[in-house]
């Protein structure tokens, strides 16, 4: 099967793809018939632009376009953006999604990459069991999902808060007034969904690694933990930025579970999610403009912060090197 | 083997012959068979009735698909622009303002326009009448909540909220509060009384049950649409428009009613537990609360989740008296392919006798004005809450209602308020500050 | 630590076991009991014969929505990502890029205006207006032509066109079978993304015949306010085939997965 190398090279490659292209030569076969590529891409590019791109453009139209269901469009210039702008909601959403990313971003980095290492340490019977065990939470249906964690974090009889009860002096938590246990529940109900996907990709990264690196580690005489922080961690830099950024871009649309826990995502909307906060104006207050003004702000932030993370991916790999 | 080969023959060949027979005497002629699908939500189509008319009717297939009321009402706006599948959709009251006004109404068959057929007539719907003929069965103002402002008329009205106070016998007699619900219901004439009483049984309750949350009545916020519907403008004012005058910022009924319910909450009164959630259920049969606002409809709720406490409520008037909440008005669609089908039931399933069994059974209190004087209802009593008379509590409190002008938004701004209080009630905010950011959060939605 | 592993990603599976198979009356019950009830196949009819839910029938549309896309998607990213991958055309840096590009994209984004193009397609509450929007996905093609370039030498591909194979035979014949297990993965992907889908189909699906799994879950209500054992047992119900699935699947997912991290 394929070489690993423990340099980075080959598995740099899907994480910058466009980086890879500027040092090396294209890859392909330069022999074969190029032609056939337009015949290829096509179909694909055919549904692509008409479901795909194509709604995305008319979405950009109609933000400037005052429009609600079953009457005509009324033209707005720039109005629907400068009152998101203004707009309280807007930024609220902006906090919440960015906190609940943060919970459930960082916290399921720590454990997936401890855990994977527990995994990989032991030799273990039954290694896809354990292994199939991880990925059952992924399948779970979301909708089933919240209705379980809602009655668990139920403020005065959910079983988080009777446990809590046990210890002296904690008092109930509400999980769903406020501003930061609501997110921890929603952030709870995505890293039990993911972190069992994550501790599988770390766990083929930490396999990867060459275990003569190790015993010239030990041989050196470095602890289990020094191997840990200088040979392991090293190693899944490329990793930990591929789940970084996939982590990013879907924590950014978190939109099932808060409009589940509360379709407006709360009294105070202290869990409205920006794609929660979009879909509230189209089908809540059926403002299909304004809806799709949210929904180029929106993009902005995600090409934003995609590209923050691809400085970061630079700086990272470069020192790698 | 040849007599088993001959025996097996044989009976493929009876097997063949009756199949065959069965096949040519299929009935005569059986009815178009038709479909009728209705978009729902809650109780508002019962299922005893519905198995009823589907007997008396066995070509009529009915499939009432069940929503919350705020999806029901996305859906049914995608489905009037797709021409959606819908044959009867039920809205509620609060968005009534919304399907009256503007180009909406066309999403509806304006049912002056159908006539019922004869189907009905054996079972006591006569043929020939449209819309208007019914009328006289309802009581006006419910009526008025399903005729859109250009005259037609859009949804008959299924049963009316009313409003009453809920109470716990024995929680009551351990604080030393009265229990006869005429005793009762005079301790609170007006809300004030109601939330004195309120602390009065809170101060008798001992420092365990009071750290274990429980509390007077289940949510201090079920007040503020009780009051609300005790006036007579609620968001928008009448004025010969279809639209209405916005007066959310003005009418002084929403300050009243925020400032009650807010002195309820602030008083500790409230155990707030959110209806119908799950830690609402299991206080319910802990005794976390003493008293709900009931409307008609929730007693039988009542009775589901806490069949343990049969026998220790009863029913008391609601302070000031007079109280609504919820109500539905059911449609047939403007795209519908089955219009007659749809039109001949609702008349059947709306008519003053399918009401009343409506009631016997579910609790759902009907608008058919015409029954308020009817024994059947007037002496109808129920075990559960100590045999409280409850047909003659509840048509009492529904004949002290007027009629309230529902404008476009009202649900959308009423669920302003809601989370404004809900605000209060978690003290995340004080009530000056919650209040104000209702209006701008209602101010939001006019804007673009 | 691997016993509290397997026992916090089961859990909340089992508690759905737990709450439908009691009673309401004993799911009320605070502290709540721990220990599945006598009553889960009683629910579970309740379930399967809800009226105007359809479950069994959305379990099925669900399966025939993933699966219609699982395929297409393999077939059509695989033949995209080829190209991407291995041949040289004008504009291949462009569209890669482009595609990438659009990865960034909420989905959400053109929610509306792809509910009017569907309506205007007359598809609005079919199953197609599920599987023709997904036949394809940026991610797909990206994924394939990471593996394809990953994967399929060139050394192979050149010798096939010497040998005088067409470009169409050189991917019939030899890509594919190379890519056999990542095409696998991506299909399962596909399939479980169509699975648990929901934002999409609650707006398009109208008619509770045609639900998917996910939306009819969201139907179970009985006659007031909430019944929990109904919604558990859904709940359990449209989660368990894939389990069942998963059992049978699991292994080459799991090599799939790690493959496609380390090699992809």
């Amino acid at each position: 099967m394929t070489q690993f190398k423990a340099s980075q090279g080959r598995k740099k490659a899907p994480l910058t793809p466009w980086k890879s292209k500027t040092k090396k030569p294209l890859p392909g076969v330069g022999s074969l018939n190029g032609r056939w590529g337009y015949f290829a891409i096509a179909p694909f590019f055919l549904i692509f632009l008409v479901f795909g791109v194509a709604p995305v453009v008319y979405s950009i139209y109609i933000a400037f376009f005052k429009w609600a269901p079953m009457e005509d469009p009324e033209f707005n210039g720039l109005n629907n953006f400068i009152v998101l702008l203004q707009d309280s909601d807007f930024w609220l959403a902006i906090r919440n999604t960015f906190s609940i990313w943060a919970l459930s971003t960082f916290p399921q980095l720590f454990i997936a990459i401890s855990l994977a290492a527990i995994l990989r340490n032991k030799r273990l019977k039954g290694k896809s069991f354990w292994r199939t065990i991880l990925l059952v939470p992924n399948i779970t249906s979301i909708i089933a999902i919240t209705i379980v964690f809602q009655q668990l974090f139920g403020r005065e009889y959910g079983l988080i808060n009777l446990l809590l009860a046990l210890i002296p002096g904690v008092e109930n938590i509400d999980f769903i007034e406020g501003v930061i246990p609501s997110h921890i529940q929603i952030a709870t109900m995505i890293t039990w969904r993911w972190v069992g996907y994550n501790i599988l990709i770390f766990l083929a990264s930490m396999l990867a690694i060459p275990d003569e690196l190790y015993e010239s580690a030990s041989v050196d005489g470095a602890t289990k933990w020094q191997q840990f922080r200088y040979v392991t961690l090293p190693s899944l830099k490329n990793t930990i930025t591929f789940v970084l950024i996939v982590g990013t871009i879907g924590g950014l649309q978190v939109f099932a579970e808060p409009q589940q826990l509360n379709a407006e995502g709360g009294s105070s909307k202290q869990f409205l999610t920006l794609t929660l906060f979009l879909f509230n104006q189209a089908f809540l207050n059926n403002k299909y403009g304004y809806a799709a003004a949210v929904g180029i702000a929106i993009t902005i932030i995600v090409l934003i912060i995609s590209a923050v993370n691809f400085w970061i991916t630079r700086k990272i790999s470069g020192e790698g090197k | 083997m040849k007599r088993s080969i001959a025996s097996k023959t044989l009976v493929g060949s009876l097997i063949c012959a009756s199949v065959t027979a069965g096949l040519l005497t299929v009935p005569a002629k059986a009815a178009e068979p038709v479909t009728l699908t209705i978009w729902t939500f809650g109780e508002v189509i019962q299922p005893a009735l519905q198995r009823e008319y589907m007997k008396l009717h066995p070509e009529i297939k009915i499939v009432p698909i069940k929503n919350d009321v705020d999806p029901l009402h996305q859906k049914t706006i995608l489905s009037c622009q797709t021409g959606g599948p819908a044959d009867i959709i039920a809205f509620e009251t609060p968005y009534s303002g919304y399907w009256r006004t503007g180009n909406r109404p066309k999403c509806f068959q304006d049912l002056r326009e159908m006539k019922t057929s004869s189907t009905n007539a054996a079972a006591g719907v006569a043929a020939g009448q449209s819309a208007l003929d019914i009328k006289k069965n309802y009581l006006p103002w419910r009526w008025e909540q399903g005729v859109a402002f250009n005259d037609s008329v859009i949804g008959i009205p299924t049963d009316v909220g009313g409003l009453q106070v809920a109470y716990r016998t024995d929680l009551f007699k351990k604080a030393g509060l009265p229990t006869d619900r005429a005793a009762v219901s005079k301790l609170w004439p007006t809300w004030d009384k109601f939330i004195a009483t309120g602390q009065k049984y809170v101060s008798k309750l001992t420092p365990a049950e009071k750290k274990a949350g429980k509390a007077f009545i289940d949510d201090a916020g079920s007040i503020y649409a009780a009051v609300m519907n005790q006036g007579t403008v609620k968001y928008y004012e009448p004025n010969n428009t279809d639209a209405g005058k916005l007066v959310y910022k003005t009418n002084p009924q929403i300050k009243t009613a925020w400032n009650t319910t807010v002195k309820a909450m602030n008083s500790g009164i409230g155990a707030r537990l959110g209806q119908f959630t799950s830690d609402w259920n299991i206080g319910m049969n802990k005794g976390a609360m003493a008293t709900i606002l009931a409307p008609a409809w929730m007693l039988d709720y009542i009775k589901k989740q806490a069949p343990d406490t049969k026998g220790k409520w009863d029913i008391a008037d609601l302070p000031v008296g007079g109280g609504n909440q919820g109500g539905t008005q059911l449609g047939v669609t403007g795209y519908s392919k089955n219009k007659q089908a749809a039109y001949d039931f609702l008349t059947w399933y709306l008519a003053p006798e399918q009401q009343l069994k409506v009631f016997k059974t579910y609790g759902l209190f009907p608008s058919t004005s015409v029954l308020y004087d009817d024994a059947a209802l007037l002496e109808y009593k129920d075990e559960f809450f100590s045999n409280a008379p409850v047909g003659q509590i509840y048509t009492k409190g529904v004949l002290q209602l007027k009629p309230i002008f529902e404008g476009e938004l009202q649900r959308t701004i009423d669920s302003k308020f809601g989370a404004g209080l809900g605000r209060v009630a978690s003290k995340k905010m004080t009530s000056e500050k919650s209040f104000a950011l209702v209006i701008s959060d209602i101010d939001k939605l006019f804007k673009n | 630590m691997l016993g509290l592993i397997t026992f916090l990603s089961i859990f909340p599976f089992y508690w759905m076991f737990i709450v439908s198979s009691n009673t309401d009356a004993e799911i009320s019950k605070s502290p709540p009991s721990l220990v599945p009830g006598p009553r889960f196949l009683e629910v579970a009819q309740k379930v399967l014969n809800a009226e105007g839910v359809y479950f069994s029938q959305a379990l099925i549309n669900t399966f025939i929505v993933g699966i219609a896309i699982a395929i297409a998607q393999v077939i059509f990213s695989a033949i995209a990502g080829f190209a991407f991958a291995k041949l040289h055309f004008k504009g291949r840096h462009f569209s890669i890029l482009f595609v990438v590009a659009t990865m960034m994209l909420p989905s959400q984004l053109g929610l509306v205006p792809l509910f009017i193009l569907v309506n205007n397609l007359k598809l609005v509450n079919t199953l197609y207006a599920l599987i023709v929007p997904a036949l394809v996905t940026a991610f797909g093609v990206f994924w394939m032509r990471q593996i394809i370039d990953a994967q399929v030498p060139n050394e192979l591909l050149e010798a096939a066109s010497i040998d005088g194979a067409s470009v169409p035979r050189i991917f019939w014949s030899i890509v594919m079978p190379s890519i056999r297990q990542s095409s696998f993965v991506l299909g399962l992907f596909a399939f479980l993304a169509a699975w648990n889908d929901y934002l999409w189909p609650t707006v398009v699906l109208l008619s509770p015949e045609r639900f998917t799994i996910q939306v009819a879950l969201t139907q179970l209500k009985p006659l007031q306010g909430i019944d929990y054992s109904l919604q558990m047992g859904g709940a359990f119900l449209a989660t368990a085939p894939l389990i069942i699935l998963f059992i049978f699947v699991g292994k080459r997912l799991v090599s799939g997965v790690m493959d496609g991290a380390v090699k992809g």
